[in-house]
């Protein structure tokens, strides 16, 4: 398994040699004709299964950003994901505007509010700051909840599905084109910002946020820089939950067992590692799915996984594997240097 | 050795997976989502289980049997619809039964219609869910625009006009709130006293009611979910509100946590419902038995009698449609059954009144029951008790 996780990272990287954008090119084409393998090889239901997982994994990218990237414990995201669906449901259905409009606009809307849930890291840090960005995501449902105009208790209703011309989003399949682009771009733009000067930045105030501010970095800024990111994630998540066939949102989507499920798919990729963050999102996605008719054990199992991961897998499957490709590349070296001294 | 065993493992895990989508000939695949996370919600859930089983047991339908498959939406929305997504595109089922919240039923109602696939609710009351117009839909409770009429007339004939409202943000609640207050207007002409929405799981109601106490209300309307409600009413005794000013419940008082909870506080509070447990016929007293041996409940609420008569009508409908069952027949056959289930007229069971369906995707003809029976508390606690005040079958274009 290794060998070959090992043999695909050496082919991306003789790919990104030739353009970097190929390899995720590539992968983009092998993923466009998983809704027909899906429905004529198991079942069409596995591709509404395939959209939420895009979902999720948008959404556990961008909390990494925050999280993994830059050491700030925010668990407020989900009420970001609440205003984006929100925002951009409402645009939707009280000012006529298309998807294409009203996701944009309702993602700015997002990168907003994700300014307010960060201003507490100023000041706050560990679990206080965790306990702010609590607070802060739960009053934002609790907003939705008791607002007639932002859907109350009845939800929002018949929200369009987006589309392009004569081609609506309004199915299972449609919509996965749409929202596997989007967690493809996610990913890509994830990785992006790792590697530039602001992702260094990023990783110098996860590791020592002293030290960082001594080099020169403005620790405050950049920590609400990455808040405002992991919104804009959030916010595109919320609006592509919101348009995706029924058409409904409800403020029991967004509770704290929400955001409970997001930072365990979070740990269990492995907080910092972009593909943690998406093998994460997978795997709780379909294990979730897998064992619905066994609801009575489900918060019992996710619970113990979550503290068995904390105490013996601290850096999740995504650490794992990264730990393993990184010693089958020593050991490549190392036998390398011998056959050449020898 | 050991690639040899990975592609077994990889093949059996293929394998399961086709397996679960595989769907036999010869049986009625039957769906149900429903929020099994309260301790009263696993009953209803395990009584419909029960009741099929028992179906089964007696030869199943025309010598078919019924395979159900019952899963957890925890009363939200993204849940249910992916629950019915996997009961109709991986399940096949041929009819799907959900849901209890209203706000996870609605946005199912819109799957089932795309699917065509025939939808049945057993507790959900909201009446936006049959407005939608969806040819798959039924619905076996009495309708919010029922229960609202039937509240307002009796609370201006005997109790009052200046009514105060505290109003949970759940989908029942609002939608037994708002239809109240309507009719209390188009019925008497009158505005709420007083009203306030609060919290789906709010614990503290003593500064409204501190306020209702001193607005001199004749009564107060608490639309709130069975704790809630509890909650709320131990806290107007607490208040001083004197019991002279009447308790009305919205329809999950019912509910058998609310007198538990609320103990005395429950005496003289009325609601409207589909089932009273103080029903003197026969079937009702057999039913109180039934559920108090079965599940340990001491008096069967109206989502214990919907469950179970909702599957009666099931049983019904799947008995006169002429289903083939043969592997290819799936789309006629969830045809057969949603024009069986359109069938059923005057269905006399547990429930307040009989329940009668039409082909016309209107609320007209998909809420089944449109009699309400009116039921006060007249003792709390874990063996609490209670009276049928009056029972009113409401026009069937009423509130429309």
């Amino acid at each position: 398994m290794i060998e070959l996780l090992t043999r695909i990272n050496n082919s991306i990287s003789a790919l990104t040699r030739v353009h970097r954008l190929l390899p995720w090119l590539l992968a983009y084409l092998l993923l466009l004709p998983l809704p027909k393998l899906l429905e004529f090889g198991i079942s069409d239901y596995y591709i509404d299964l395939a959209n939420r997982a895009c979902l999720f994994i948008l959404l556990c990218v961008g909390l990494n950003i925050v999280k993994g990237f830059c050491g700030q414990v925010t668990v407020g995201h989900i009420g970001l994901y609440a205003i984006g669906a929100v925002s951009s449901a409402l645009l939707s259905l009280n000012y006529g505007l298309s998807f294409w409009v009203s996701a944009p606009f309702a993602v700015l809307i997002t990168g907003f509010a994700g300014i307010i849930v960060g201003l507490p890291s100023v000041r706050l840090e560990g679990a206080y700051l965790a306990l702010a960005t609590l607070g802060l995501g739960e009053s934002v449902r609790i907003m939705i909840a008791v607002t007639p105009a932002l859907g109350s208790s009845t939800g929002i209703m018949l929200i369009p599905a987006p589309a392009i011309g004569d081609f609506v989003f309004d199915s299972f399949e449609r919509y996965y084109y749409l929202v596997m682009t989007a967690a493809v771009v996610g990913i890509y733009l994830s990785f992006a910002i790792l590697r530039s000067a602001t992702g260094r930045a990023f990783q110098a105030i996860r590791e020592d946020p002293i030290a960082a501010s001594v080099v020169g970095i403005n620790v405050n800024m950049y920590k609400l820089l990455a808040f405002v990111i992991s919104a804009l994630y959030a916010g595109l998540g919320g609006a592509l939950f919101a348009h995706m066939p029924p058409g409904y949102i409800h403020h029991n989507n967004f509770t704290i067992i929400e955001m409970i499920t997001l930072l365990l798919m979070v740990v269990l990729g492995g907080i910092g590692n972009i593909w943690g963050g998406v093998i994460g999102a997978i795997v709780v996605t379909v294990i979730y799915d897998q064992t619905k008719e066994y609801y009575f054990y489900q918060p019992l199992i996710f619970g113990i996984s979550m503290v068995l991961l904390v105490v013996f897998m601290p850096r999740g499957i995504g650490g794992l594997i990264e730990r393993k490709i990184v010693k089958q590349k020593f050991i490549k070296q190392h036998e390398d240097k011998e056959i050449g001294i020898a | 050795m050991f690639k040899t065993s990975k592609i077994c493992l990889g093949a059996v895990a293929l394998s399961f997976m086709f397996v679960s989508t595989v769907v036999y000939a010869g049986e009625i695949r039957i769906g149900i989502t429903m929020r099994m996370v309260s301790e009263n919600g696993q009953k209803y859930g395990r009584m419909m289980m029960d009741e099929i089983d028992i179906i089964n047991k007696a030869g199943g339908i025309n010598g078919n049997k019924i395979v159900a498959t019952l899963m957890n939406d925890e009363c939200k929305s993204d849940k249910g619809v992916a629950n019915a997504n996997k009961l109709i595109s991986q399940k096949k089922v041929h009819l799907l039964i959900g849901s209890s919240c209203s706000s996870v039923t609605l946005p199912i109602v819109a799957v089932t219609a795309k699917a065509k696939v025939p939808q049945i609710v057993p507790h959900s009351t909201n009446a936006k869910i049959t407005k939608l117009g969806s040819a798959w839909v039924f619905r076996v409770p009495v309708s919010g625009r029922f229960y609202a009429g039937v509240n307002a007339k009796y609370v201006g004939e005997n109790i009052g006009k200046r009514i105060a409202y505290i109003c949970a943000a759940d989908a029942a609640s609002q939608n037994d709130c708002n239809a109240m207050q309507a009719q209390m207007r188009s019925q008497h002409g009158v505005e709420p006293a007083y009203t306030v929405q609060v919290q789906e799981k709010e614990v503290d109601f003593r500064t409204h009611m501190q306020k209702i106490k001193s607005n001199n209300v004749d009564g107060i309307m608490i639309a709130a979910l069975a704790e809630t409600m509890a909650r709320a009413l131990i806290q107007s005794y607490e208040a001083g509100i004197d019991e002279s000013v009447r308790r009305i419940g919205s329809s999950s008082a019912s509910n058998a946590p609310v007198p538990k909870i609320a103990g005395d506080a429950v005496k003289n509070v009325f609601f409207a419902a589909a089932y009273a447990a103080a029903d003197k016929r026969p079937i009702a007293r057999l039913f109180n038995e039934m559920v108090r041996e079965r599940y340990g409940i001491h008096a069967p609420d109206h989502d214990f009698s919907q469950a179970y008569d909702l599957i009666r009508i099931v049983e019904i409908a799947l008995n006169n449609a002429n289903l083939k069952l043969d592997g290819y027949s799936l789309a006629d056959d969830r045809v057969a059954i949603r024009n069986a289930i359109a069938g059923i007229r005057n269905y006399q069971g547990l429930a307040s009144g009989p329940i009668s369906f039409c082909l016309d995707p209107s609320p007209v003809c998909r809420d089944g029951n449109r009699t309400a029976v009116l039921i006060g508390y007249t003792k709390g606690g874990e063996q609490f008790e209670t009276e049928v005040l009056a029972r009113v079958t409401m026009p069937l274009d009423f509130g429309l």
